[in-house]
């Protein structure tokens, strides 16, 4: 009896031993069969490159000026082609085909592409960048013919959705913004000047395709996102004004700046051509040979008169002059043995120093450069930053040029021009940076588009940056008001009911290799406002306007189309009395 | 005594006893082998599927991203300015005049001069201040226990 119990014992413990162990070998079998190892990927790790999405850009009041939309890579695994020929070929042929209806590729091209795909290549791309919607079209092909034995078989055919720069406001504010090509780079503006910080940072790093590591999948951080500080209803409204205006003066081009002179915001900033950033490839076309893709920054050119404000306030500041200084105007001055007229030929008489301003004297002008001597006035010159990088955040600027004493190429003659703006080669964006001393205290601002960046969630505001007192606050005042009286005298077509500004005009003849041009003219006013608190800073530029050759019948009324709506824009109360109110 | 010395004798000798104790601790042995097998198979398994869930789930992630994307650019095409005016002349409004415009002074009242994008909880290195991952799910058993015991022993510590 106990032998036979024994052996119960013994045969159970056996069946019982014999199925764990095969339990056992078996877990530890499937753990180490080459079919788990391929499906788990165990061992196996892939170099993966991880493109963030490039980050956005709004406006100042969080409008979308850049963002991102999805587009398809079609391609073809090759390995999914069949082995035998006929069966092959007619794959190829039915997704040449199916390409064709529905990308609208040359069907040869697109069968050429697979068919002569280098040895070893296992996917070749069919076509990139393909819009939604034909996207859809092809898939919706691909299902119902999978559904369809006997159809065409496009199996092989793959669709990687991807995301591509867009632009919703299409052509507005294209030339401070720039546009970002298919190699997810940035091109002029802001798209190049931030485009490391917009693009982040791709991380290539070996994947595991064990999928029980997919805790060791890299976090990739998408680019930054940046706000502007444009307004995107001020720079709509400028740009639709400078359009407007190129067609009533026959100007060949045109350029306006609005920047806030106490913090160097550009509020809008505008110049043509412009074009849609949706559609960059015509970039070449719109802007052929040598034009320059943003003339605010990119295009140095003699400003002529609006230079007399900088003279004026360095003799004022240096104490060369007074506002009350009178200056007998004979109509000609000589500097450096050479005759310097005023624009009219004519000689105007005495005239205190706010006349010589509103009368736009080049003779007064030259005379207040030589009696500040070189070194005081060029000093000035360099403080107010002409002829050198604003540093604006945009990418193309370039520096223009003021000649100075003892360049090979300067004359004595230049102490005089200079006075008035000729002989010198000034970008806008200079011109309204060092304008900004005058209106703000003295205190020149930097220039800049960028108000703030956003990175998980924070977001950083850039500070206002002063670089410069090229002029005491004093001076600034007192340049305001001879320029606001001097607007007031001449009754300036720039001035706005109910508002102080203080502004010059400028007219200035255009250089050639031969000579100044006799039949064109740079037509410029730059002015800002109310002078008691000056909220914007203006500057209009045409150039070569056919339909008048001074800037006070051409770029003034420009200026007043502006400054009409950014006081709307910017809620600024009229900090006069209105005309019509007066005269009740 | 002498009783008690044989049965004890007796026993130790029962070959059958001592063959069914080694049966038992074999199979004792065995279903341990087993069992620790069996939970290590299980989480196997389940991290196999929450890898799987988590490559699931960044690829959907990276789908929503597209989508928002998407979504964020064809509002921003139907709120454009150019496509505002127009809806806004087709409705009627024209845009106003600044002689036209009647001021008057809120005390106090401060506009707002740009978007704040700012997202609550982001402190002022840019990183959320609510962690991704409770700390339940990333501490081993060791630091639970750590934990767990420097607690108890620090209770009452502090003045």
């Amino acid at each position: 009896m106990k032998k036979l119990s024994f052996w119960r014992y013994v045969t159970v413990a056996i069946m019982l031993g014999l199925i764990g162990t095969s339990i056992l070998v078996q877990i530890v079998r499937i753990q180490n069969s080459p079919e788990v190892a391929g499906v788990t990927g165990q061992g196996a790790y892939i170099y993966k490159t991880f493109y963030p999405a490039r980050g956005e850009i709004y406006d100042r009041n969080g409008y979308l000026l850049a963002g991102n939309k999805t587009v398809y890579e079609v391609g073809v695994d090759l390995t999914a082609i069949p082995a035998a020929k006929d069966a092959a070929l007619k794959m190829e042929s039915d997704i040449a085909l199916a390409a064709q209806s529905t990308l609208g590729m040359d069907p040869a091209t697109a069968l050429s592409r697979i068919t002569n795909a280098p040895a070893g290549t296992q996917y070749i791309v069919l076509q990139d960048y393909v819009a939604p919607d034909q996207a859809d079209q092809f898939m919706t092909l691909q299902k119902n013919d999978t559904a369809n034995p006997n159809g065409p078989n496009l199996s092989a055919v793959d669709f990687t959705a991807h995301l591509m720069r867009s632009y919703p406001e299409n052509d507005l504010a294209s030339t401070i913004i720039g546009y970002v090509t298919r190699d997810n780079h940035g091109y002029m503006g802001v798209e190049e000047k931030y485009d490391n910080i917009l693009a982040g940072e791709p991380v290539t790093k070996l994947i595991p395709a064990d999928p029980r590591q997919a805790v060791d999948y890299p976090k990739i951080e998408p680019g930054q996102t940046l706000i502007l500080t444009i307004d995107r209803q001020i720079q709509a409204s400028v740009e639709k004004i400078l359009d407007d205006a190129l067609v009533s003066t026959g100007a060949s081009s045109g350029t306006i700046i609005v920047m806030d002179p106490k913090t160097g915001e550009i509020l809008a900033m505008t110049s043509t051509p412009r074009m849609n950033l949706n559609d960059y490839t015509q970039v070449d076309q719109i802007f052929p040979g040598e034009t320059p893709y943003d003339r605010a920054i990119s295009e140095a050119y003699e400003p002529g008169s609006v230079a007399k404000i900088f003279t004026m306030s360095a003799a004022l500041d240096n104490g060369t002059v007074k506002p009350g200084t009178i200056f007998l105007d004979t109509g000609t001055i000589t500097v450096g043995g050479v005759q310097i007229h005023d624009w009219d030929n004519g000689a105007w008489g005495y005239q205190d120093m706010t006349g010589c301003l509103a009368n736009s004297l080049n003779v007064c002008l030259a005379w207040v450069s030589t009696k500040m001597g070189n070194n005081a006035f060029y000093s000035y010159m360099q403080r107010f930053g002409l002829g050198q990088l604003t540093g604006i955040d945009l990418a193309g600027e370039v520096p223009g040029r003021e000649k100075l004493p003892g360049d090979g190429d300067w004359s004595p003659v230049e102490l005089g021009t200079n006075a008035f703006g000729q002989g010198v080669a000034i970008t806008p964006i200079q011109m309204v940076m060092a304008a900004s001393a005058l209106a703000n205290n003295g205190q020149m601002v930097y220039p800049h588009v960028l108000l703030a960046q956003v990175r998980d969630g924070h977001q950083s505001n850039m500070a206002p940056h002063i670089v410069g007192n090229p002029i005491s606050a004093d001076t600034a005042h007192t340049i305001t008001t001879m320029l606001y009286n001097s607007l007031k005298r001449e009754s300036s077509t720039a001035l706005l009911d109910g508002y102080s500004i203080a502004g010059k005009t400028g007219t200035a003849q255009i250089p050639t290799s031969t000579g100044y041009d006799p039949d064109n003219i740079n037509a410029s006013f730059i002015g800002w406002g109310p002078i008691a608190d000056p909220r914007f800073l203006v500057y209009v530029w045409l150039e070569k306007p056919q339909s008048n050759k001074a800037a006070s019948v051409v770029a003034a009324p420009i200026f007043k189309q502006v400054i009409e709506k950014l006081v709307v824009f910017l809620g600024i109360s009229p900090d006069q009395p209105l005309a019509k109110t007066a005269g009740q | 005594m002498e009783n008690v010395t044989q049965i004890v004798q007796h026993v130790r000798q029962a070959h059958w006893r001592v063959q069914r104790q080694w049966i038992g601790l074999f199979l004792l042995g065995l279903v341990a082998a087993a069992m620790v097998a069996g939970i290590y198979l299980n989480i196997t398994v389940r991290a196999t599927l929450a890898g799987r869930e988590i490559i699931y789930l960044q690829n959907h992630l990276i789908d929503d991203q597209r989508a928002n994307s998407d979504q964020e650019t064809i509002l921003a095409g139907l709120t454009s300015v150019e496509s505002m005016q127009s809806r806004a002349e087709a409705m009627g409004f024209k845009p106003i005049d600044s002689g036209t415009i009647t001021y008057i002074v809120v005390p106090g009242y401060v506009p707002q001069t740009s978007v704040d994008m700012s997202q609550p909880g982001a402190d002022s290195q840019g990183q959320s201040q609510k962690p991704v991952l409770l700390p339940a799910y990333t501490k081993s058993l060791f630091d639970w226990i750590t934990r767990t015991l420097v607690t108890s022993t620090s209770v009452g510590g502090q003045p």
